[in-house]
């Protein structure tokens, strides 16, 4: 085995040092030559932030787990943080690193590598937090026992604990941040086009501005590439070592019997998969559902409010007077902003429950052939890796030759946002239909369950919980991509279709409103928690009904 | 009723396990039959294959003298952990099967609620399976299998994830239910590793070995019942004493520890 497996990796080094080669001698183009140094600094700037993540999310994360106090306060502030649209934050931040820098290259990468970083961090911070709650209580005790405490204690108890975790929260989040470097390289603010040397810059400018589709196509290939080639000699090997001892890895190759059963609950306890039934009949739940009481949710709010005022009062030097606000808030368009709500809320609907038939579909399937679950995660490795934002150019040409103007443009959005909402569905579904138990897939047989019965009765309710906790961390990732499918630069012209997103675009973007930029990021804020309060945590409580638990 | 001849299982994976070698038995119209042995001696595995739900490689096993095929209805099982759908309220999990079968909703509805009267919990019809107790769990899941009106029940270990306490009272249920002659459910087969529970409970005891699985002693019991007033005799712990050592020389031949071996009395 070993053998074969470094073979692979002797083969996937030479096959991405072949591309380069027939890439940098083949392609014509300007900047081509620059290659290896674009794919060196994306590289250098994505594990930095990923090391920063790691440090801060740790700290955090530990500071969280052993204090109640520090709990109480960062946990329901990182969740408000994680489900609001990140990327309505950036140019924000863009503006105050700019002004602050006056316009120096340190001062772009450093708001490139702070979008990354809030896309990054939350998997990492939420994964530890879930797996120090899912120590087991006897271990806790044992250790209690022994007069475990303090240092010893995380040393001995919680990083052993937590390291699958913090694998499978590092797996996602490098994923996140690959995901998102387009958006951090390449920003147009007020005009002006701002571009870091990197990798996600060069195929935004293959795009836009050489208009050279075969360049992007052959540049979002070797991101592709990479992203697999370094995943598959990083996290895959770490999740294997884990995987190894009591922990599994989610998608074990083999699919183990008994699994489920078993006392210890399956790696990854991160967000998007934080969810599942707990079969087992012992006395588990110690670690009871994370429900917040209002102080806290009322602290959190606040804070993240005064981190707001305060990002938006640094970018603004001179604290806009209430003049300015009404003038800012009262142009023209401001009329529209009903329809605009309804518009960018139909696209995100439209567009979840696409992903959601996709994803039921491929899940039932891995439930019903295991042939099928085995070929998902290579699906889910590609997919995950791809960066959207870079498939709009390739996407609108294809769809657009199909569908002309408008619908062209309103399919071409709602496919991104499938690209991009879809995954947290899927492997929610996937891993929630791996560890449905023996026990009970044999009840199903032996009763002669079959087809549509066994869909209804077995596998639909067995998934639910996946199914929404997937769908909130969909929806979320789905404001967050709706502010660039709705405004995406092309060539020299910007295609545009109405709705909160582009409205929000142009706000920053082609007039630099502070002003209007904050308010519509508040309206946008908004919705995501009501969206949240009133449809999710409705249906989470209907689940808990029947002893479903929420990390 | 039933009948298994020459049935050889093998798990085929790195390395072909053999679990069951050759086993052959017969269950007779209304016995109490018990399958005891070693942890990991194919018994479960046995008992699957009588479900149909676990295919096998070699050999015969014919209910009413025709091939098992798949799953049957007249054959029912209760599992160790209970497989209740936690989606699902007590009245639901026993109504479901029956609704699968064909039987109407009210119909059916009627049936599950006169069979968790049976066992005692028809005051929990709309509990979900995450607010009972083990025992409580483990009579839902008895008033399903009944439910069905099998002729064969089967029982995996139906009393090792409970408490002493609650499995004393519920193998006497058992046997109450297994002794009502309104049932029509007559034949109970039973699979365990604690060596006095299928004294006490079975006509007949089965002895396996460990890997491969074979039936190493038959053991008629010939105790009467009610046994719950022949416990602390001496034939009672003579036939207990005899198996365990059975089993114990069974261990020693294939070079195993014996674990989890339990003698607790009833």
């Amino acid at each position: 085995m070993p053998r074969t497996q470094n073979f692979g990796y002797a083969f996937g080094f030479l096959a991405i040092l072949l591309i380069y080669v027939l890439v940098l001698s083949l392609v014509k183009n300007p900047e081509i030559g620059n290659l290896p140094y674009y794919t060196f600094r994306t590289f250098a700037r994505i594990t930095a932030t990923y090391i920063i993540s790691l440090v801060t999310g740790l700290f955090f994360g530990l500071l969280a787990a052993t204090y109640k106090t520090a709990s109480t306060i960062l946990v329901p502030l990182f969740d408000v943080l994680q489900s609001i649209p990140i990327l309505g934050y950036f140019p924000a931040a863009i503006i105050f690193f700019i002004s602050a820098f006056q316009g120096a290259e340190i001062g772009l990468e450093l708001a490139a590598m702070l979008l990354l970083y809030t896309s990054m961090e939350w998997a990492i911070f939420f994964g530890i937090i879930g797996a120090v709650k899912n120590i087991p209580a006897n271990i806790v005790e044992a250790a209690k026992s022994f007069n475990l405490e303090g240092l010893s204690y995380i040393r001995h108890v919680v990083l052993p604990a937590i390291v699958p975790a913090l694998i499978s929260g590092s797996t996602l989040a490098w994923g996140d941040g690959w995901f998102f470097m387009i958006a951090a390289e390449y920003i147009t603010y007020g005009g002006v086009t701002y571009s870091l040397p990197g990798l996600g810059s060069y195929l935004a400018k293959a795009a836009y501005e050489y208009g050279d589709m075969n360049l992007a196509v052959v540049l979002l290939v070797i991101i592709t590439a990479l992203v697999m080639y370094i995943n598959f000699l990083t996290w895959h090997r770490l999740t294997e070592k884990a995987g190894s001892g009591a922990y599994k890895p989610i998608f074990a190759s083999t699919w183990s019997r008994r699994f489920a059963l078993s006392g210890v609950r399956r790696l990854a306890p991160v967000r998007r998969i934080g969810m599942s039934f707990r079969f087992r009949h012992s006395v588990l739940s110690v670690s009871k559902k994370r429900m917040y009481t209002k102080i806290e949710k009322g602290v959190a709010l606040m804070a993240l409010i005064f981190l707001v005022l305060v990002v938006v009062m640094l970018a603004q030097p001179n604290v806009p007077s209430g003049d300015e606000i009404v003038r800012s808030l009262t142009i023209p368009e401001m009329a529209n902003l009903p329809f605009y709500t309804l518009a960018t809320l139909a696209r995100l609907t439209i567009a979840y429950f696409v992903s959601l038939a996709i994803a039921l579909t491929m899940g039932i399937l891995a439930a019903e052939r295991k042939g099928f679950a085995l070929v998902f995660y290579p699906i889910y490795d590609i997919g995950q890796s791809v960066p959207i934002l870079a498939l709009f150019p390739i996407l609108f040409i294809s769809i657009s030759q199909v569908f002309g103007g408008r619908l062209g443009l309103e399919i071409t959005s709602i496919t991104m946002l499938v690209a991009d909402m879809i995954w947290y569905l899927f492997l929610n579904i996937v891993a929630a239909v791996k560890t449905i138990p023996d026990e009970i897939r044999e009840v199903s047989q032996l009763l002669g369950m079959k087809g549509l019965k066994r869909i209804r009765h077995i596998i639909l309710p067995a998934i639910m919980p996946a199914v929404v906790t997937g769908s909130m961390l969909s929806w979320a990732t789905g404001w967050n991509t709706v502010i660039f499918s709705e405004y995406m630069p092309y060539g020299s012209e910007v295609l545009s279709l109405p709705g909160l997103g582009s409205f929000l675009d142009k706000a920053a973007y082609q007039e630099g409103n502070t002003v209007l930029l904050g308010f519509l990021l508040l309206v946008m804020t908004c919705l995501v928690i009501a969206v949240d309060r009133f449809v999710w945590r409705k249906l989470l409580r209907k689940i808990e009904r029947y002893g479903a638990e929420v990390m | 009723m039933l009948e298994v001849r020459n049935l050889v299982k093998e798990f085929s994976g790195e390395r072909t396990v053999v679990a069951i070698d050759g086993v052959s038995f017969e269950v007779r119209d209304d016995e109490f039959l018990c399958i005891v042995g070693p942890s990991g001696c194919g018994k479960s595995t046995l008992l699957r294959i009588i479900a149909g739900i676990e295919k096998w490689n070699r050999g015969e096993v014919l209910f009413h003298g025709k091939p098992i095929e798949g799953p049957n209805e007249k054959i029912m099982m209760i599992f160790q952990h209970f497989g209740l759908l936690p989606w699902k309220t007590a009245l639901e999990n026993v109504q479901l099967p029956l609704e699968v079968h064909g039987i109407d909703r009210q119909e059916a509805r009627k049936i599950a609620l006169e069979y968790l009267q049976k066992v005692g919990l028809s005051e929990f019809a709309d509990t979900y399976p995450h607010d009972l107790s083990g025992g409580m769990k483990q009579r839902v899941g008895i008033a399903r299998a009944l439910a069905m009106r099998p002729e064969i029940l089967l029982m995996d270990e139906p009393f090792s994830s409970l408490d002493e306490l609650t499995a004393s009272t519920l193998r006497r249920e058992v046997l109450r239910i297994w002794a009502d002659p309104k049932l029509s459910t007559k034949t109970f087969i039973m699979v365990s590793h604690n060596v006095s529970e299928a004294v006490f409970m079975a006509d007949r005891v089965l002895v396996m070995s460990p890997r491969p699985g074979k039936i190493v002693e038959e053991v008629e019991v010939d105790i009467p019942r009610p046994r719950v007033e022949h416990t602390r005799d001496p034939r009672f712990f003579d036939i207990v004493d005899h198996i365990i050592s059975v089993i114990e020389a069974a261990c020693a031949a294939s070079a195993r520890a014996c674990e989890n071996l339990l003698v607790k009395s009833c």
